[in-house]
């Protein structure tokens, strides 16, 4: 057997031989699930929402903490110094004491997964993706309890870094406390710290999400792997009399906070990104809305417009008159006119329903006197296009005139225009075919198809 | 033949505290080499480096003919250590630890046979925390053992072991030399120096101050004989210091203590004394002076530099 091997081995069954190991390796994670099983005792799958979470949790504390423990434990025993007297090579030893914190790892989120099954929950649903997702989590946290070895002399440092990593990561990292509770300040901040990628991507795989968009997740889950690592591998001491804070290569350090800034950096970045870019699908959406016909009459094209039969009856006639601009009433319609000139905008009936209504309304009141050949008849179109041309735009004018057109027969008419100042009361039939004319007729004067 | 180590003009700083200053010495095949030196005196430091726990500042470092600093991988493979501190995990086996460290080594001794000839057969299977001093010590040395060196280094063996277990570990390094390795110890205990060791060099300070097997360093040291004299009544101090060549002369009861440098004129005196005073002599020691007393008379302007690990 060779040393790679033999010293794997007796790592693990070193760590099954330590009671203490034991306990914060297996039962503290175990704590943790039971603590969240019974605060979210009411979902409908037993924590199936909450095994991202969990997981995180337990790789976090066999990475952060018992690995810089046990190395830096050995390490002030003498352990690692006899080590180097042989002529092993260093990554081998150090490989092989990673690859059997790894395992033991892994046996703590195999043992709580079998426990989640247990009380309910339902199987992950890419159970080959969470291996692969858990390898990546434990390569990230391995290479930062790599860091941490090597900053603590002694395990009480360890201790004191470990929690410094751990609580963060747990009250404001994502990990412990639901995201979306945290204030938006804490939000950003998680962004720097793995362990919200690590809940992220496990919780995915757990629930079935798959790792479609999680690519950032392991990114910078291995990102941050490497940056551990490699500083890891650069500040290793072998001996507890070399302190760290007398020996040199600390600019390794580096590394570690350049790769969580980035990833931070990156992240609020991509926030920044995605909120933009949900701020203009929005914005696109409402436009897109709002440019879509959401009535009949606003399909109308330019074609439907010049297909209407403009054969009218002439404007001087006695259907459907219409007194050019430039002829002057006679005395006694005056004051009727100006009545009306002066309460149509606050006519009630003519503000009354959606837009093309009020238009075939406001139409009414020259078409009533018309239908009872009023004195004033031919003057009161010019008063009711003027009218119409101040309230609606002329693009949606002339849609809702060619709509009214085409369907005379819609919506409702009024029969009697009295309160607006022009008497009497007409067939209602009648009311639709003058109604009819004049549509067209001011289309025919906002389209420049005859003068006003 | 080549020496099997040579150490030659090394010299080793901490700062701006210089622990060994060109120091020079050769190990033979076969040898127990002794190191001795008050604390912060460099040995360790010298020990350490030649093991490639430190690495030198200047000097050659040699083992079996490797440089320990141009090859460090293959001079390790002819070096066998035992160190102060046996430095195990506590959980680990006796079993366990020689097959461990016996995978770190290209060619390596079975553990049955070390745990055997270290007398460690019945503890193989016992955790290292329940093991006793001795037994450690025994296993520290079975590790020593596990890639069969060339060179086996004892850093300081013996403290804080009892009698008998002090006893054990002289044994089996009086074996070792029996068995052709060769020896480099290092040692507090003067006496299991001048019992072990065919040659002792003497550090103090960084620097060698005597060199050589312990019958010549007594004789180079040129130190005087002590005398222990009883008699049946107290001797007058002043007739006392009249003999010639006592020196040094302290007087409690009827026990006289001095050191002299001429033993057979001191002693002539002495009897001429006892018969003019009519005193009777009940006991009478005289004694060639020790390795220990060679070594204070070397290193006593040496004071120990305290803080500082040698």
């Amino acid at each position: 057997m060779n040393g790679f091997a033999a010293l794997f081995l007796v790592s693990c069954r070193l760590h099954f031989r330590n009671r203490m190991a034991l306990l914060y390796g297996y039962l503290f994670p175990l704590i943790f699930l039971v603590a969240f099983w019974v605060l979210y005792r009411h979902e409908s799958v037993p924590l199936l929402r909450h095994m991202g979470e969990l997981l995180t949790v337990s790789i976090l504390g066999g990475a952060c903490f018992g690995l810089p423990t046990s190395m830096v434990s050995e390490r002030e025993r003498g352990v690692w110094r006899r080590y180097r007297l042989t002529p092993a090579t260093t990554w081998s030893l150090v490989a092989s004491t990673v690859a059997a914190r790894y395992v033991i790892i892994l046996s703590s989120g195999l043992l709580q997964l079998a426990v989640a099954l247990a009380v309910g929950m339902t199987f992950p649903e890419e159970p080959l993706l969470l291996f692969a997702t858990f390898s990546v989590v434990a390569f990230a946290f391995i290479g930062l309890g790599l860091v941490i070895a090597m900053l603590a002399d002694t395990v009480p440092a360890v201790q004191a870094l470990g929690q410094c990593v751990f609580l963060p990561m747990l009250i404001i990292g994502g990990v412990a406390v639901n995201l979306s509770a945290l204030p938006e300040w804490a939000q950003i901040l998680s962004g720097f710290f793995p362990g919200r990628y690590a809940v992220e991507a496990l919780q995915a795989t757990v629930s079935g999400k798959g790792l479609e968009g999680l690519s950032f997740c392991l990114m910078s889950l291995t990102l941050s792997g490497i940056a551990g690592s490699v500083a890891g591998a650069k500040l290793f001491r072998w001996d507890a009399q070399q302190k760290f804070a007398t020996r040199g290569g600390k600019v390794w350090l580096t590394a570690v906070f350049a790769a969580w800034l980035a990833v931070g950096g990156i992240s609020v970045w991509r926030d920044q990104m995605v909120a933009e870019a949900k701020t203009l699908a929005s914005r696109a959406a409402a436009e897109a809305e709002a440019a879509a016909p959401r009535h009949e009459w606003e399909k109308i094209t330019a074609k439907d417009v010049a297909a209407l039969d403009y054969h009218l009856p002439p404007d001087e006639g006695v259907v459907a008159p219409f007194a050019p601009s430039d002829m002057a009433p006679d005395d006694y319609v005056v004051e009727q006119l100006t009545k009306v000139r002066e309460n149509i905008s606050t006519w009630a009936p003519g503000l009354a329903g959606d837009d093309v209504q009020r238009v075939r309304t406001l139409i009414c009141v020259a078409a009533v006197p018309d239908s009872v050949q009023q004195p004033c008849e031919m003057f009161i179109p010019a008063i009711v296009l003027d009218h119409l041309q101040a309230t609606f735009p002329k693009v949606k004018l002339i849609q809702m005139l060619t709509w009214i057109a085409k369907n005379p027969d819609a919506g409702t008419v009024v029969d009697d225009v009295t309160d607006i100042g022009v008497g009497g009361t007409a067939d209602p039939e009648l009311v639709r075919e003058r109604a009819y004319f004049y549509a067209i007729k001011f289309v025919a004067r906002l389209t420049g198809r005859r003068d006003n | 033949m080549p020496s099997q180590v040579v150490v030659s003009h090394f010299s080793k700083r901490y700062g701006a505290f210089e622990a060994v200053r060109s120091l020079s010495f050769t190990i033979e095949k076969g040898e127990i080499f002794g190191l001795l030196g008050p604390n912060g005196a460099g040995k360790t430091t010298t020990i350490e480096c030649l093991v490639g726990l430190r690495d030198p500042d200047a000097g050659e470092l040699s083992v079996g003919g490797l440089d320990v600093r141009q090859h460090p991988r293959e001079a390790k493979q002819k070096i066998g250590v035992a160190l102060q501190n046996p430095a195990l995990p506590d959980k680990i086996t006796a079993r366990e630890a020689l097959k461990l460290f016996g995978s770190l080594y290209p060619t390596r001794v079975a553990p049955e046979i070390l745990l055997e000839r270290f007398s460690l057969t019945e503890k193989a299977d016992l955790p290292f925390d329940s093991l006793s001093g001795g037994q450690r010590q025994r296993l520290s040395l079975a590790l020593a053992f596990v890639n069969n060196p060339e060179l086996v280094v004892l850093d300081e063996p013996t403290t804080a072991l009892d009698p008998q277990s002090r006893g054990e570990i002289h044994a089996e390094i009086a074996r070792m030399k029996a068995d052709g390795h060769t020896v480099l110890l290092s040692t507090h205990y003067l006496e299991e120096a001048e019992r072990l060791c065919d040659r002792i060099a003497i550090i103090a300070r960084g620097t060698i101050v005597a060199l050589g097997t312990p019958a010549e360093l007594i004789a180079r040291a040129g130190v005087k004989q002590s005398c222990t004299v009883l008699t049946t009544k107290p001797l007058p101090r002043g007739l006392l210091t009249k003999a010639t060549g006592v020196e040094g002369l302290e007087l409690e009861g009827n026990t006289a203590r001095f050191q002299t440098a001429d033993p057979p004129g001191t002693l002539a005196g002495l009897a001429a004394l006892l018969a003019s005073e009519r005193i009777e002599l009940v006991d009478l020691h005289l004694r060639k002076a020790s390795l220990e007393e060679v070594f204070l008379s070397l290193t006593h302007t040496a004071a120990p530099r305290e803080g500082l690990s040698s």
